[in-house]
């Protein structure tokens, strides 16, 4: 809010320049790493500019988008995101709505299991990817050894090389990392929920599925909504797991956008069309983006 | 991807802070070693101790990013002054104009006589500059098991059909179960398995001139490779995304019963294996053979700024002594002529397939295509291939695109 013509005193306007004074750092620093790569990669998407060539730096316009409308990698890497975060967001949200309801019973040692579940969340993504390799492997894992021994394969599956298998291999173990975000967001949603609502409805003879749909539901959607907003965006943009367990492969089997954009940059070095690709995605996620900061704009307003 | 560049610039920002405060005749060395048993800080020391006005500042960096780390730190103007560096590295570095030239220095210099004969050669640039120093080397030979070869009654293969022969036979249920557990040949399909492929197909007379690999027999090669896999089975399920860990992995646990590497596998292969495991030259395939030559040398950056000093650590180790140093940490062979002499590191008969597959061993093409086709055109039209997403002529063609287009 700019000061106004009239003389203020210094109380006031020390009171309206404090806060920008305190934020200008976080807004810097913000200003340093986030907006300026951003509009550097957003200029470099219009150049030509393979990183091994550091003289040659030619205006290309739009080039470099149109290339990857024809390109067959673009298409199959788009088509791999829209399944990951078609199955990946939905599956977390609904085992970790079936856990929050659960830890939302009272039962023995409940604090240890509210505890025990969110032990997928805080490992490393590497360490999550490489125990999944494992567990999926074709000659010693355990996924293969139980269902042999089941009998419910006659042969082991080599999940992460089969290219029909390695994306919802990818995407289980995704699942299995993020339920728990949700769960913890659920479980405190829940709590919110006063008591007496519950009661009220019992006295009234509402089942047990009409007290979930017309209480519980409605008390948590606002938080499934954030949590399923920024959840899509962070899964959109998640390639560490992809990358440690595949690195896009078999071929192309595992490919996501930023994916393909991360290896077009980083190992073909073709930083111009790398950049290109994530420009691309970005402008498909800035539609969430907007509904999230909408949202988050009125609940402080 | 905007997260990524941030947290470059971020480190490159730290880095620029931190080299502003450094002595002049610092040498900044990168190298990478897989041994976590690291003996570069003794051979530092020896250095610095001969040389008291010169710093080194060794840095580990791990393997898997090593190049995109270099290349990157060059061009934000932070990189090293000197490094380890491979042949596929040369024409992108001479291109970028990083590269000094050394080839001046090399010849006052009075270790040159002890390089091995013909290193020197090998690693001359496409412009015939030299700017690389030999510092180890090995070539790709054929691992099997000597006692499964044995029980089948069976010969080491010396050609293709007898390799696809042998390698049906070494693949058997041994424990009744239904499905084999033992598997011919451990074939990498991962990033880095072109050297399996190239012994098999690139042995045919086939290279990567315009219309080579798309000919009958460049065609045929690669074919035979996807065959081994789709219809003989001879190579484990988890082959298209198989990597150096999981093949050297699946052959000691006695998963496979061949596979191609070289020497610097070979003491942890006779550690678990014992006398079980042997050696020899790649079979040949369709009237030739092939294999890799896998160099290593150190080069001085252009940016150096101490190019003196930096020259005078590479030369130390590529000396006498300080060469068998390096190459006990590495477990390749040493380039120096005295040191090999000596050389008791690995067993006899793993360094007699390495000298016996010297004379057809090769290097990939000096040209800056060659970075894609081994990180990613190879690694991503193999893995098509072996699952049958594409035909082996579309791989080969594919790969002659990359390289003549």
């Amino acid at each position: 809010m700019p000061s106004s013509e009239t003389p203020i005193r210094r109380g006031a306007l020390a009171r309206q320049v404090l806060p920008y004074a305190l934020l200008s750092p976080a807004v810097l620093v913000t200003l340093a790493i986030v907006f300026f790569p951003m509009a550097q990669a957003a200029w470099m998407s219009l150049h030509d500019y393979i990183l091994f060539k550091p003289k040659e730096f030619p205006f290309v316009g739009l080039k470099n988008f149109f290339t990857a409308f024809q390109d067959e990698v673009f298409w199959i890497s788009l088509r791999h995101t829209v399944l990951w975060i078609a199955l990946t967001v939905p599956a977390q949200m609904l085992l970790g709505l079936v856990t929050a309801l659960l830890l939302n019973q009272r039962f023995p040692w409940r604090a240890l299991a509210r505890a025990l579940i969110i032990i997928p969340w805080a490992l490393p993504s590497v360490v999550i990817a490489l125990m999944w390799v494992w567990i999926y492997d074709a000659n010693y894992g355990i996924l293969n050894e139980f269902l042999l021994r089941m009998g419910l394969l006659k042969a082991s599956i080599p999940w992460l090389a089969d290219p029909d298998t390695a994306l919802y291999a990818i995407i289980l173990t995704l699942t299995w990392q993020g339920f728990p975000f949700f769960a913890v967001m659920i479980l405190a949603g829940l709590q919110s929920i006063p008591k007496s609502y519950y009661e009220a409805a019992s006295l009234d003879g509402a089942s047990a599925w009409q007290q979930f749909w017309y209480i519980t539901l409605p008390g948590i959607s606002g938080v499934l909504i954030t949590a399923v907003l920024l959840r899509t965006i962070w899964v959109a943009n998640s390639i560490d797991v992809i990358f440690v367990m595949t690195g896009g492969g078999p071929g192309y089997a595992t490919y996501t956008l930023p994916l393909y954009a991360f290896i077009k940059a980083r190992t073909n070095l073709d930083f111009g069309y790398g950049s290109a690709l994530a420009v691309l995605f970005t402008l498909m996620l800035l539609g969430l983006v907007i509904v999230y900061l909408r949202r988050t704009g009125r609940a402080t307003s | 991807m905007s997260r990524f560049i941030s947290a470059a610039a971020l480190a490159a920002g730290l880095m620029v802070a931190a080299s502003a405060v450094k002595a002049e005749d610092t040498v900044r060395f990168w190298y990478h070693f897989d041994n976590a048993d690291n003996p570069m800080s003794a051979l530092v020391e020896k250095f610095e101790a001969a040389n008291p006005d010169i710093k080194i500042e060794a840095e580990n960096v791990p393997w898997n990013s090593y190049y995109d780390n270099l290349y990157t730190s060059i061009v934000a103007g932070n990189g090293p002054d000197a490094a380890m560096v491979k042949m596929f590295a040369q024409p992108r570095l001479v291109e970028m104009g990083a590269l000094e030239p050394i080839g001046d220095r090399i010849d006052a210099w009075d270790g040159k006589a002890d390089l091995q004969d013909n290193l020197l050669d090998l690693t001359k640039a496409a412009n015939e500059e030299t700017y690389y120093l030999p510092v180890q080397y090995v070539v790709l030979y054929l691992y099997y098991r000597q006692d499964m070869l044995e029980e089948l009654g069976l010969e080491v293969p010396k050609t293709c059909e007898e390799f696809r022969d042998v390698a049906m036979k070494l693949t058997r249920d041994t424990d009744d179960n239904g499905q084999p557990d033992v598997y011919g040949f451990g074939f990498r399909g991962g990033k880095g398995g072109h050297d399996h492929w190239a012994s098999l197909v690139l042995s045919r007379g086939v290279d990567f001139e315009k219309g080579s690999l798309t000919s009958e027999k460049g065609v045929e090669g690669t074919q035979f490779v996807v065959d081994l896999f789709q219809k003989d089975k001879v190579f484990p399920a988890s082959t298209p995304n198989d990597g150096f860990k999981e093949v050297i992995g699946a052959f000691k646990a006695g998963k496979t019963a061949m596979t191609i590497h070289h020497i610097g596998s070979s003491n942890g292969m006779v550690e678990a294996l014992g006398d079980k495991v042997s050696a020899a030259p790649v079979p040949e395939c369709g009237g030739g053979r092939w294999t890799s030559f896998g160099d290593e040398s150190t080069a001085v950056f252009s940016s150096a700024e101490n190019k003196d000093a930096a020259w005078k650590w590479i030369s130390f180790l590529s000396s006498q002594g300080n060469n068998a140093e390096f190459n006990k940490a590495t477990g390749q062979l040493p380039v120096t002529k005295s040191d090999s002499k000596e050389w008791t590191l690995h067993d006899k008969r793993f360094v007699d397939a390495t000298v016996n597959s010297l004379p057809f061993a090769h290097l990939l093409p000096n040209v800056p295509e060659t970075s894609d086709f081994v990180n990613t055109v190879w690694p991503v039209n193999m893995q098509r291939a072996l699952t049958g997403e594409i035909t082996a002529a579309e791989m080969n063609a594919a790969i002659d695109d990359l390289y003549n287009n």
